[in-house]
């Protein structure tokens, strides 16, 4: 048996993943492929490959040859957008596709990749459950949502070129939950949070438990294509910060862009103006083939995730989100 | 500052009255309003923190909205909520007046098909009103809305909370599938913001996607015609250029609106009758029919038919606008 190569572990759910497999496959089985080392108590192997250098396929060619690795689980994507756009550009754009070449030419049968349900785009038009075959439309004018729409697009045109090549791409829904941090919950963290007046979309909130299990599954089944990981049921964005014991501070949607876009540029915002999309308009997506074709279906709705959070974030301060859901 | 006592909620009482509207995820009832009016006192002696604030705002929104909504995002408090004001329109402001309610089948999917009429989507609410309380089993039905309605912005929360669902193939697909009643207005926005010179006189029926709908999930369509609900805003003029910039797809001008500002939303009080028709059956043509567009043409203009028929009928035997 060959070897269940990593990339990202150094994120939330790639590091998860990793302790897992750890678990369940052994440490012997598995190849961290990253910059930065695995911890060393995990007993793991590491080669060290940066996938924004030159000629990274080429390197990761030879690690995937060299070790014998006959799965790739490709994490390296960040959840938060950054304002080193090349950089990220870079990773997820060009990373994956040094990562899908490598894996081609080393006879690799199958990629997991992690993707988001953010970048079906938040729209009005959507439908109140996005399914796989839905055209991916994000803002192109976000830099965040472009580098993930390449990633992918990079996933598909593989998958139609090498037939061999196994690729799975798992859009998860927003993670959140115990160990969480990313641009949203340090919104969330705030005792005041502002949001668009007038708006109040459904939002999907993925507990990062259910997460791991659809990628535990998705290593193990032979599919392919995308697919929509999302949690039971999605909850109002206005209930959702109510249940946290926030203040919302609604904010006239034309004012909020520019005012955002301020802030980012000014370098106190969270993210660009755009990212007001996502709590204007839903991006709820639908799990079906999931359950269908993985075997996978969340245990937490979105209620229960977010409850999750508060406790594990605030648990002084919340009676209220300690209390077990209903 | 820091001797401050911060507040810790209980575990809220549950009341055991189970919810006239009983939806899957209608939650127990928190502590009311009150209660925590009563603690951030208690607590305010010592100056009042935010917590005390926060606390405040959450029970006063749960009080009337219920912790989970269903896939769509229909809250079962927030429709118990409103009820008093529905059923005060429904049956003394507009006194509606349904008839053959039984044609709707007591369970499975079945297309409500009705006219259009009124500015603001009233006609749906009271359609849904008529069918839960007057249908032998109080069925629930599932209005899909325009996307002008379900993108405004204050409007589009309170539609889907109170059931209302975004109209396109996909939402009307995966209700019917489930078994669910759902109503739709095929004639649109050409239907809602007619003039009040073209009332009664039913638009084009979109390109017959509701027929598709029905087609592929074999639900049987009941035409339904409303009747009043025309001359609750009578639009004299349309001024389309001003809600442009605010995202509305028409500017109404009517006896009251925008003359007297926030009174010009008060509908008229006229008297509404609400019809429905026998069932026209869907499954014998198969979910391939969808595809076909001369029989789904022809399917739209039957139902078109009926209900022109039927509010015909209905304006004949009409004697006032205000008392049927």
């Amino acid at each position: 048996m060959g070897r269940i190569a990593l990339t990202g572990t150094a994120s939330l759910l790639g590091g998860r993943l990793l302790r897992r497999l750890a678990e369940t496959k052994g440490p012997d089985r598995l190849l961290v492929v990253d910059v930065a080392p695995p911890p060393a108590a995990l007993a793991v192997r590491h080669r060290a490959v940066d996938l924004t250098a030159p000629a990274a396929d080429q390197r990761l060619l030879d690690v995937l040859r060299e070790e014998q690795v006959e799965s790739v689980l490709h994490f390296a994507f960040f959840t938060s957008p950054r304002r080193d756009t090349v950089y990220t550009h870079e990773l997820e754009s060009i990373g994956t596709l040094a990562v899908l070449a490598a894996a081609a030419a080393a006879g690799v049968g199958r990629v997991v990749m992690r993707s988001f349900t953010a970048v079906y785009g938040a729209r009005g038009q959507n439908p109140a459950f996005l399914t796989e075959d839905r055209p991916l439309q994000p803002d192109p004018a976000t830099a965040w949502a472009r580098d993930k729409l390449e990633a992918e697009q990079h996933a598909a045109s593989f998958s139609r070129r090498y037939p061999d090549l196994k690729v799975a791409v798992l859009r998860f829904a927003p993670l959140i939950g115990p160990g969480v941090h990313t641009f949203y919950t340090r919104i969330l963290d705030r005792r005041v949070v502002p949001l668009l007046m007038g708006y109040d979309p459904l939002v999907q909130m993925l507990h990062p438990d259910d997460a791991l299990g659809a990628a535990e599954a998705a290593v193990d089944r032979p599919v392919a294509g995308p697919f929509n990981v999302v949690p039971l049921r999605p909850i109002p964005l206005l209930t959702a910060l109510h249940l946290a014991g926030k203040i919302p501070l609604p904010v006239p949607h034309p004012l909020a862009y520019p005012a955002v876009d301020l802030m980012w540029a000014a370098g106190v915002g969270e993210a660009p103006g755009r990212f007001c999309d996502y709590v204007r308009f839903p991006f709820v997506a639908d799990g079906e083939r999931a359950r269908r074709e993985l075997g996978f279906s969340a245990r937490h709705a979105s209620r229960d995730a977010l409850l999750a959070y508060i406790g594990y974030r605030h648990p002084q301060a919340r009676a209220r989100a300690a209390e077990a859901p209903a | 500052m820091s001797s401050r006592p911060k507040v810790v909620l209980l575990r809220p009482a549950t009341r055991g009255e189970p919810q006239r509207d009983a939806a899957p995820e209608a939650t127990p009832r928190r502590e009311g309003l009150l209660v925590a009016l009563a603690r951030a006192l208690e607590a305010g002696r010592h100056g009042l923190g935010w917590e005390n604030v926060a606390d405040l705002w959450s029970a006063a929104y749960f009080s009337w909205h219920s912790e989970d909504v269903d896939e769509f995002g229909r809250d079962a408090r927030f429709i118990e909520t409103i009820r008093p004001l529905l059923e005060f329109l429904y049956t003394v402001w507009w006194r509606v007046e349904p008839a053959g309610v039984e044609n709707v089948p007591a369970e499975g999917p079945a297309l409500v098909v009705a006219n259009h009429s009124g500015v603001l989507p009233w006609d749906g609410v009271m359609i849904t009103l008529a069918l839960r309380h007057e249908h032998p089993a109080r069925r629930e039905c599932r209005m899909l809305v325009l996307d002008m309605f379900a993108l405004l912005p204050f409007l589009a929360p309170t539609l889907a909370r109170s059931g209302a669902v975004r109209a396109s193939q996909e939402n009307g697909e995966r209700l019917l599938r489930q078994g669910e009643l759902v109503g739709v207005f095929p004639e649109g926005v050409k239907g809602v913001g007619k003039r009040y010179r073209d009332r009664y006189k039913l638009a084009r029926f979109g390109r017959g996607g509701f027929v598709r709908l029905a087609l592929r999930t074999s639900a049987p369509i009941v035409p339904c015609a409303v009747v009043g609900a025309e001359e609750i805003h009578p639009v004299l003029a349309k001024a389309d250029w001003v809600g442009r910039p605010f995202g509305l797809p028409y500017f109404p001008i009517t006896p009251s609106f925008p003359l007297l500002g926030p009174l010009g939303v008060v509908p008229l009080p006229t008297k509404w009758s609400i019809d429905f028709s026998d069932p026209i059956p869907t499954a014998g043509y198969g979910p391939e029919a969808a595809e076909d567009p001369i029989l789904v043409n022809r399917l739209s203009e039957q139902v078109r038919s009926v209900i022109q028929r039927m509010i015909d009928g209905r304006l004949a035997r009409r004697r006032s606008v205000w008392f049927g």
